[in-house]
């Protein structure tokens, strides 16, 4: 099975949030309070009924006084995920065939690590403490349809289809450096941007916590190694020089 | 038979099985959080029900653990220039029958396992208690969990060592923690301090 992608143009985007509203539909969400912070960005962040926002970035522009980039924030469906590595909860985070990062909330015990080792702040909570985000539409994906908010998207700013492809197709369009096409073993969500990411709100080089790395490649092998051989010294003491006995004692005596 | 003594009184033997079982426990289902041993959902039904237990019996355990404080650490806290030559002719278990200083109701090693012990208990709990219960701040959780960790590599190495110089490696020296005696000759041999202390 080929992986697959969405390809993320925001000079494409016309900010109409179609595609919130359309994730929404199919993922059964309810609504959520949007309040006035003088932008048009609504709701003001990712929430457990919020898989994928439209994050508005006003950069300075020769022509205009400003100018807008519209970015769709989501789960990026990394490839080494940071969420995965640490959930210590078996199947609660899975990976599709087609490369999907997916929850099972019924596996989910609410310890919220995953939101700690997320390099994009992307999983939320619901009111019954389990996770809560994007899955690219893995339901759809399945049944051989492109996830929702990419049907939706009038200009094809969001883009689903092999990932080898979608990248071809970025670069053929003058994008020679795709953003997620390395990161983090290659996101599942990858940006055709012409500035630099910082410019719409993305880290340069997006990675792992380092303390959840450290975990991983060393103290989860400590942990099975300290405490194997610990049990082995005890053995090989037992055996070499044998237990402290009274007798022994009284010779030094 | 000789006389016997008391070494260890009720409440610490109930506290010591109290803090070894749920130490147990948390250490079987911490290593099934690191490893995924979804083996254990034949006991537990879930990771959600293991889960809510582990928390839970981390908060017995640390109750226990500071419990014990008024028990060891006095005696653990109370070092000197004999505890180093006690450590440094290796208390005997290296090569046997060497002269040792005499030592109080716990030996050098004994200061410093309990010393580990109490310290990595600690941080292990409070790291605990903050994944627990402040999940928000993403920079505590990311320590806590490194910490929680690194607490949990000492507790993996040193609980067997410790049961194995409680039991089979010194004979008689595992009643203390069922009976609470021990003969007095036996103690005196071990703990020559500490029985000079008490007037024997």
């Amino acid at each position: 099975m080929k992986r697959k992608s969405l390809l993320i143009s925001p000079e494409l985007c016309i900010g109409c949030r179609a595609c919130q509203v359309a994730c929404k539909s199919w993922n059964q969400l309810e609504g959520t309070k949007t309040n006035n912070r003088g932008t048009f960005e609504n709701p003001p962040d990712l929430n457990p009924a919020l898989y994928n926002k439209i994050r508005f970035v006003e950069v300075p522009s020769d022509k205009n006084d400003m100018r807008w980039l519209f970015v769709s924030q989501r789960c990026m469906h990394c490839d080494d995920a940071g969420c995965m590595k640490i959930c210590p909860s078996p199947g609660a985070l899975y990976k599709t065939k087609e490369g999907a990062v997916v929850f099972d909330k019924d596996k989910c015990i609410g310890c919220k690590l995953c939101v700690a080792a997320c390099p994009f702040d992307v999983p939320r909570y619901d009111r019954n403490d389990k996770i809560s985000k994007c899955t690219m539409c893995a339901d759809r994906i399945a049944e051989n349809l492109a996830p929702l908010c990419a049907k939706t998207c009038p200009t094809g700013a969001i883009k689903f289809g092999d990932r080898d492809e979608l990248i071809a197709q970025a670069q053929k369009a003058g994008y020679q450096k795709v953003y997620g096409q390395n990161d983090l073993g290659g996101l599942g969500a990858i940006y055709a941007f012409k500035e630099p990411p910082k410019f719409y709100g993305m880290e340069d080089k997006p990675q792992i916590p380092e303390s959840v790395v450290f975990w991983h490649k060393v103290l989860k092998p400590l942990a099975v190694i300290g405490l194997g051989g610990a049990v082995a010294a005890s053995l090989l003491h037992y055996a070499v020089v044998g237990p402290k006995k009274d007798k022994e004692e009284k010779k030094d005596e | 038979m000789s006389k016997m003594i008391t070494k260890a009184t009720k409440f610490e033997i109930i506290n010591h099985w109290i803090l070894a079982l749920s130490c147990l426990f948390l250490a079987l289902s911490g290593f099934a959080f690191l490893f995924h041993l979804e083996q254990l959902n034949a006991v537990f039904g879930s990771f959600a029900t293991l889960k809510v237990l582990h928390n839970w019996i981390g908060v017995v355990f640390v109750v226990s653990l500071l419990a014990t404080v008024s028990h060891y650490l006095p005696v653990a806290l109370n070092l000197s220039g004999d505890d180093i030559t006690w450590l440094a002719k290796g208390g005997g278990y290296i090569i046997k029958n060497v002269s040792l200083p005499e030592q109080d109701s716990i030996n050098s090693g004994q200061k410093l396992y309990y010393l580990a012990i109490l310290g990595a208990g600690l941080l292990i709990s409070v790291s605990g208690f903050v994944i627990w219960l402040f999940p928000a701040s993403k920079s505590m959780v990311l320590l806590s969990h490194l910490l929680h960790n690194v607490s949990f590599v000492i507790f993996a190495m040193a609980i067997p060592v410790h049961i194995y110089l409680a039991t089979i490696a010194n004979p008689g020296t595992f009643r203390i923690m069922v009976q609470g005696t021990v003969p007095l000759e036996w103690a005196r041999k071990r703990h020559g301090k500490w029985i000079k202390r008490m007037g024997y």
